[in-house]
């Protein structure tokens, strides 16, 4: 017996673009390892991989971007040594809520315009509060505090990174 | 069942969303990241490696603050080491007359940093030196100044530094001159808190700071830093103390890594106790 895939021309499609989320996602880890030193602005670093789960959720919907984010999450977790499930549990709440600003067929409109800044921002607070929930956990830090100090000036840091990953917007057809 | 599916299909965003934090907690709950060691010392490997490839890629910033702080401790050290030479003659004069055994020092591997994290105020070094040089997890790290880290994952060629200045950390250290023990954090910026000090203790600014022989994770008496500040506040009976590092972490190129390891019966010790008050918490959670 033979069994046939027949692809459509929009499965292969998202197939390639899922590949390419898999190579960005590597790729962000090893910039993570090589570059973030470098741009650290004392203890502030941007977050990558944030940005990646949003345009994922933006481009693929709240479905796909939940699980995207989920994955990036424990990659990063793995890269960055950190305890094993933080940053996959921040990062599924961020797709989910980028999730909610995905509109069919308006990805190139929504990544290409400034609404795109303001979701990066608004998930990178989603973000850090839920990270910084866990930090302060461990210690005797109150989270209001830190979350003022770290949490809203990383969120601005991983903003400005945004700008940038704007102009990798899809070509409109 | 239909309207299960139904139920499911309807609502896939927010039982995916339920799902996947459920696994996440339960991947954090599980705590100890050995688990995954093996994984985790491939991607040591990997990003040693790489690190090592560009390592070469100068900083002019650092080089000049590392020289700027390099003269100042030369300074700082050339007059300590006549006071210490004498000390030296004097506590072993002290020591033979009361029978004292000598306090070993232990040996030390010099290495290279070939990279630096900073993740979310937690960082760390990649060395150029692995298990081929006798590294293993859990060796000190310091250089000429003070205390650095700790090793947390070895390869045959590289190693991986959890530096003290994580968010993570607590370290035991007591105060050099009145040997008062304390536990000190970071909570980012330029210096280190010891906390729950009661108003009492004899601290004064510009004491210093060394490890605890308490520690069983640091090796003792290696320095850390000197007191910068005493915080009092009213109706406290506590201080804090700010402990600025002797370490310049932002030029650190060259360290030694402590060939010293916990001892594993105290630290097997610890780790018992600790799976014991974990359970007991979730026994008391559970009931």
């Amino acid at each position: 017996m033979k069994i046939v895939f027949n692809l459509g021309q929009k499965n292969r499609s998202r197939g390639i673009r899922y590949i390419y989320y898999v190579i960005a996602a590597l790729l962000l880890s090893v910039i993570n390892i090589l570059v973030l030193d470098f741009i650290a602005v004392g203890t502030f670093t941007p977050d990558f991989m944030l940005i990646l789960c949003v345009w994922i959720a933006l481009t693929e919907g709240q479905f796909v971007g939940i699980f995207a984010a989920f994955l990036c999450g424990l990659l990063f977790d793995i890269v960055s040594h950190d305890v094993i499930g933080t940053n996959a549990l921040a990062k599924t709440v961020v797709g989910f809520v980028a999730g909610w600003f995905y509109r069919e067929n308006k990805a190139n409109v929504i990544i290409g315009s400034y609404r795109f800044i303001i979701i990066v921002f608004i998930c990178a607070l989603v973000h850090n509060l839920i990270y910084s929930f866990f930090y302060i956990k461990a210690t005797d830090i109150s989270l209001v505090p830190f979350f003022m100090k770290n949490g809203i000036a990383s969120s601005l840091y991983t903003t400005v990174f945004a700008v940038l990953a704007m102009l990798f917007k899809i070509p409109r057809k | 069942m239909q309207n299960f599916i139904n139920f499911v299909a309807k609502y896939k965003e927010y039982v995916s969303l339920v799902a996947l934090i459920v696994i996440s907690l339960s991947l954090i709950s599980m705590g100890d990241v050995t688990r995954i060691g093996g994984f985790r010392t491939v991607v040591v490997g990997s990003t040693g490696w790489l690190q090592n490839m560009f390592s070469w890629i100068p900083r002019p910033g650092a080089m000049q603050s590392e020289n700027r702080a390099l003269r100042e401790l030369n300074l700082q050290l050339s007059s300590e080491v006549t006071k210490m030479r004498n000390a030296v003659i004097e506590n072993k004069k002290l020591r033979d007359m009361l029978n004292f055994r000598d306090k070993s020092e232990y040996p030390v591997i010099a290495a290279e940093v070939v990279g630096k994290n900073t993740i979310e105020m937690r960082n760390y070094l990649t060395l150029n030196r692995g298990k081929n040089d006798s590294i293993d997890v859990g060796m000190g790290v310091r250089n000429d100044a003070g205390l650095v880290g700790v090793v947390i994952g070895a390869t045959e060629n590289y190693s991986l530094v959890e530096l003290i200045v994580n968010r993570d950390i607590k370290i035991t250290a007591q105060v050099q001159r009145s040997r008062l023990n304390g536990i000190l954090t970071w909570e980012g910026g330029e210096v280190f808190e010891l906390k729950n000090v009661p108003k009492s203790y004899d601290v004064k600014i510009g004491d210093n700071i060394l490890t605890s022989e308490l520690s069983n994770k640091y090796p003792s008496d290696i320095p850390i830093g000197y007191v910068v500040e005493v915080k009092e506040e009213a109706g406290n009976i506590f201080i804090t103390i700010a402990v600025k590092p002797f370490v310049n972490f932002a030029t650190l190129e060259e360290v030694f890594v402590i060939k010293h390891l916990p001892n594993p019966e105290r630290t097997a010790l610890i780790k018992q106790m600790d799976e014991l008050l974990r359970a007991r918490k979730g026994l008391i959670k559970n009931k």
